[in-house]
């Protein structure tokens, strides 16, 4: 019955039911459209369910992330919500991170243990961030109930004198903020040398960082970091064709028609959730990744060998 | 570089095979696959392959389709600090058959000592392991054939052929072997082993080649043969298709 809907893919050796991976597609561009995160966490081991090998589900994922988060970005900055010169500096900032990354993971694989940082740091990075977004995001829904006039007469923090104390202060009138040069360029960095080790997009990293380091607001966040998110999966789609040949089109256009759509109802979606709101989902949805990570790990696995690849 | 070699390696098996053809020790056995080779195009979904030939008089017969031995690196896990699974370390094994999928007239059991040999178990004594685990104890090869099995590309099932009375001296047997969608483009053999109370009789063998057609064929091509090319195609289609869906979307809104 479903044998219509099968299709064969040549990369990725196996052949795939397409209103599954239509399916899939969808709801990850939906996540992808209303967080402003790539999705590739969640995508990547689905894919390897349904019999895609691993190196081919992650490459295939990243080519996948570039159409969605096309639209998405598209969609974002139709309504304003994307901050360019913020995002091309973050960029800038995690490409060179990214680079320095990778030779750090070389250096952890010659000590040994690589493996071992590297799901201890994902592990207590997702812990962190995702607890912290939700008991913020929680408080804060609290006081604005409460009191709303309360917050202006908050006292400036140290973080907030050491950032304006900062050499090279530039104005980003789309995110309302004047922060340093510095700032976007050495987190993007940080982030970038982060997802080369975890292997990750780092748009679940990218997003708390803006929110909280950057104080930029919630919607600027969502689609700058997909305008970032844009170009490091190009980078990386075009490093896996051409080096690894594990990207398969065929499996990356049908994921990308329908995140692409996903991603379009996500963005109109996201516009009609407060900020709070949106931040306490994606700190769920982070945590959730967390405790998954955290099973994956104390587990034992049901064959204790794996193919190479995937995250 | 790899193309180069690769082709080689097809060279290498295809004389390998030429060598393999007919029966051996004179007893009259036959097999014939329909299709003889399998071609994969975009509805490529596994298939069916009537298999069918005679073996001689008051035997058994066992099939199998090999093929594409491969050397495999996999991740091993283990324990660490006595409580987290986690990637401790690579195995490497030599000579292991992309697939391997075996079917028999009888219960393997039934068959003695050479059907245990054809067996999936029967596999460790050809498979090698580079150097022992990281985990002591750890039987590497069980889990070996135990993820090759969970994947669909290792099988047995007995008791799947059907033979007929004997006839003259011999009888025939026939059966459909279903073959995964997970197999990849190569050269497999397909093995017809007539056994007698726990003995080989006689085994004859045809190359079953699978191949990729249309369009399958082309972006494979393209994957292997132009990477980088292939890689800016696919990310500027994915940013056309990205934007043409954005455009969709805002025209619809529009309304």
């Amino acid at each position: 019955m479903d044998l219509s809907f099968s299709l064969y893919l040549p990369i990725a050796g196996n052949s795939v039911n397409v209103l599954v991976i239509l399916g899939l597609g969808g709801a990850v561009g939906l996540l992808s459209g209303v967080f402003g995160v790539g999705g590739g966490f969640l995508m990547t081991p689905l894919l390897m369910m349904f019999g895609i090998p691993p190196t081919v589900a992650a490459a295939s994922d990243s080519n996948q992330i570039v159409g969605a988060s096309t639209s998405g970005t598209f969609a974002h900055f139709r309504m304003g919500n994307v901050d360019f010169k913020m995002g091309s500096l973050l960029l800038i900032g995690g490409i060179a991170g990214g680079s320095v990354g990778v030779q750090i993971i070389k250096v952890l694989r010659q000590l040994g243990n690589a493996d071992f940082l590297i799901s201890i740091t994902y592990v207590l990075m997702l812990g962190f961030v995702g607890g912290y977004m939700f008991l913020e995001s929680l408080q804060s829904m609290r006081a604005s109930s409460k009191t709303q006039a309360e917050s202006k007469s908050k006292p400036e923090s140290t973080y907030a004198r050491v950032i304006r104390s900062m050499p090279f202060q530039m104005d980003f009138p789309r995110s309302g903020i004047r922060v340093s040069v510095l700032m976007p360029l050495v987190l993007g960095t940080m982030v970038g040398v982060l997802s080369a080790i975890m292997g990750v997009g780092g748009g679940f990293i990218m997003v708390p960082v803006m929110v909280y380091m950057l104080r930029m607001p919630m919607h600027v966040v969502v689609g700058t970091s997909l305008f970032q998110i844009l170009f490091t999966c190009i980078n990386v789609t075009i490093m896996q064709a051409s080096q690894n040949h594990t990207v398969d089109f065929v499996l990356a256009l049908l994921l990308l028609l329908a995140s692409s759509v996903g991603a379009q109802v996500g963005a109109k979606l996201g516009k009609k959730l407060g900020g709070e709101q949106l931040k306490i989902l994606l700190a769920s949805l982070v945590l959730l990744v967390m405790v998954k990570m955290l099973y994956d790990l104390l587990a034992r696995p049901d064959v204790l060998l794996a193919y190479m690849g995937g995250h | 570089m790899i193309a180069y070699f690769l082709r080689f390696a097809c060279v290498a098996l295809l004389l390998g095979l030429g060598m393999a053809g007919p029966a051996l020790a004179g007893e009259p056995i036959s097999l014939v696959s329909s299709p003889s080779n399998i071609l994969m195009d975009a509805t490529y979904d596994g298939t069916t392959l009537q298999v069918s030939g005679e073996v001689p008089a008051g035997s058994e017969v066992a099939l199998r389709l090999v093929g594409a031995p491969e050397a495999l690196h996999l991740r091993e896990k283990g324990k660490v600090f006595g409580a987290l699974w986690m990637n401790i370390g690579t195995l490497e094994f030599q000579n292991v058959p992309k697939i391997y999928l075996v079917a028999a007239s009888k219960g393997f059991e039934e068959l003695g000592a050479a059907g245990a040999s054809l067996r999936i178990e029967g596999l460790r004594d050809t498979i090698t392991q580079g150097h022992v685990s990281t985990t002591q104890g750890l039987d590497a090869m069980y889990e070996l054939l135990r993820l090759k099995v969970q994947d669909g590309l290792y099988a047995e099932s007995a008791q799947k052929i059907g033979l007929s009375e004997d006839k003259g001296g011999t009888r025939s047997f026939t059966t459909n072997l279903s073959v995964p969608s997970a197999l990849s483009p190569g050269q497999y053999t397909l093995e017809a082993v007539a056994l007698r109370n726990g003995d080989v009789l006689g085994t004859t063998s045809v190359p079953v080649r699978a191949q990729l057609i249309g369009l399958p064929a082309w972006l494979s091509h393209m994957a292997f043969d132009n990477g980088l090319l292939y890689g800016i195609l696919a990310t500027a289609i994915a940013v056309l298709s990205g934007l043409a869906i954005g455009m969709v979307f805002q025209s619809k809104g529009a309304h």
